[in-house]
């Protein structure tokens, strides 16, 4: 994987998302699951046991169950930024469903690729950033050979 | 061909050879030149970019630091300082302090900057008078010897 | 945070400064080589060679530089013209009298580092034989450096008081005679 051929960004946060408050961003959640299927017994498991305890847990998301007659049981999460996500959960156990959909409802929904810096900072510098004329005695004087005309 | 399906999509997708270039081309789709498209070129041209991706890992570390101490020298001298004097000093106060940091507190806090390299000459006169050995100290000055090295 | 918005910042600090240099009685690779780190921007805290940071200078007097030794004798500036005998190789009095500029035009050109941003700096570098300048230039000037050599005085800009003063280095005997 070299440093240009792969997808890269900076470290950001969603319009500074808890400096003050902290917003869920994801929005809305749908369970697709099979009713009879076997590879959707842990999705059935789950959606019995803890999809309404997240949903309590979690008021600003909206959480969606359809069962639908599928092999491959999946959740798709959409961010408040407009990106969706699908994962499948084909022959997941509960705890591991749980423990993906907690993932999935902590993610920012910004791109997972390459960070370049691991730190970012939106006041770089407290003092003023250097420039030519920071350490350099203020003078007004002509500079030159009109220096020695002047006098 | 269209297919209404998943299931069909997926039997029909043929054999592992079109999957296989397409792993290498994904790699390539940045370069220039026929490079970019044709698997044969191609597979030469990221296994030498894989090569230099891993040098280049290494050489990072080294070309970064020069670029950072061509700043704090650039710096210094600002101050009337020369680079090794600055950092000599520097690490005879014991301030730990590297030299990323260092660079980032040119550019972005130069009167922190200052203030180190004003510690640094003080140190730097100290030493002076220490190696005169009369007993006298230059006035005003905050920091003693210290003996960490 | 500080006082300048954030694109006034940008321009503070990517500022073009122009330095002036005097280069009257001084070795021109002395010289060269003050006026390479300023092109490059190799003395701003900012530096990085692709960033395109480096400065104007300004040279004047480029008729007065000051070779040490016999360099203006056997100092071999040599070029070729590409034809069947063209190599061409003139001593640095000849190159001098010919151009005042070039002897220190093609010192900064030797220091610059050799890739394709060297014509760039070259044409911040402004060269002057003379300590007349274009009003121009004379408006943009940010600072002049310090010469790199002090000027020997001569013999005769030194008072009697400081002649008298300097220490005898023989007692000269009272039959000598001075030429």
């Amino acid at each position: 994987m070299t440093a240009r051929g792969t997808p890269s960004r900076f470290l950001k946060n969603v319009l500074q998302n808890g400096v003050g408050r902290y917003v869920c961003q994801l929005k809305r959640m749908s369970l697709i699951f099979s009713k009879n299927g076997q590879s959707s017994l842990g999705a059935r498991n789950f959606i019995e046991e803890g999809v309404v305890d997240f949903a309590k847990k979690n008021p600003g998301t909206v959480v969606y169950v359809s069962p639908q007659p599928c092999r491959i049981p999946k959740i798709v999460a959409e961010y408040l930024n407009g990106s969706v996500r699908e994962e499948i959960i084909t022959n997941k156990t509960k705890q591991e469903i749980s423990e993906l959909v907690t993932k999935l409802s902590d993610q920012s929904g910004l791109d997972i690729i390459r960070i370049r810096k691991p730190f970012h900072t939106n006041s770089p510098s407290i003092q003023g950033q250097w420039h030519p004329f920071v350490n350099r005695p203020p003078s007004t004087d002509p500079i030159g050979p009109q220096k020695s005309q002047n006098q | 061909m269209v297919f209404l399906t998943l299931s069909c999509w997926i039997r029909n997708r043929g054999p592992d050879r079109y999957w296989k270039v397409q792993e290498v081309l994904k790699n390539a789709r940045h370069f220039r030149g026929r490079k970019n498209r044709c698997y044969s070129l191609a597979v030469r041209a990221v296994r030498r970019a894989f090569v230099y991706a891993t040098k280049a890992r290494k050489a990072k570390r080294r070309s970064m630091r020069t670029l950072w101490i061509s700043r704090i020298a650039a710096a210094s001298r600002e101050h009337g300082m020369k680079y090794p004097v600055l950092i000599s000093n520097l690490v005879k106060s014991s301030v730990q302090v590297n030299r990323r940091v260092l660079s980032d507190l040119a550019v972005t806090e130069p009167r922190s900057f200052l203030s180190l390299a004003k510690l640094a000459r003080a140190r730097q006169q100290e030493g002076f008078c220490a190696a005169l050995g009369n007993g006298k100290e230059p006035p005003g000055v905050f920091s003693r010897i210290v003996q960490l090295q | 945070m500080s006082s300048f918005s954030r694109s006034a910042q940008q321009w503070a600090t990517f500022a073009r400064s122009w330095y002036l240099i005097d280069a009257k009685m001084q070795p021109p690779g002395k010289i060269a080589a003050m006026c390479s780190i300023r092109l490059q921007g190799k003395h701003k805290p900012i530096y990085h060679p692709l960033s395109d940071c480096g400065d104007h200078v300004v040279v004047m007097n480029t008729r007065q530089i000051a070779f040490s030794g016999n360099k203006w004798e056997q100092k071999v500036y040599s070029s070729h013209t590409g034809y069947p005998g063209g190599f061409k190789q003139v001593t640095a009095t000849q190159l001098h009298l010919k151009d005042p500029k070039a002897i220190i035009k093609l010192a900064v050109y030797g220091k610059l580092p050799k890739n394709l941003t060297r014509r760039t700096m070259m044409q911040r570098l402004h060269l002057f034989p003379d300590d007349v300048l274009p009003e121009e230039i004379l408006k943009n000037l940010t600072e002049e450096l310090p010469q790199p050599r002090e000027i020997p005085r001569k013999l005769s800009e030194y008072t009697q008081e400081e002649r008298d003063a300097f220490p005898m280095l023989w007692t000269p005997p009272e039959d000598y005679r001075m030429k």
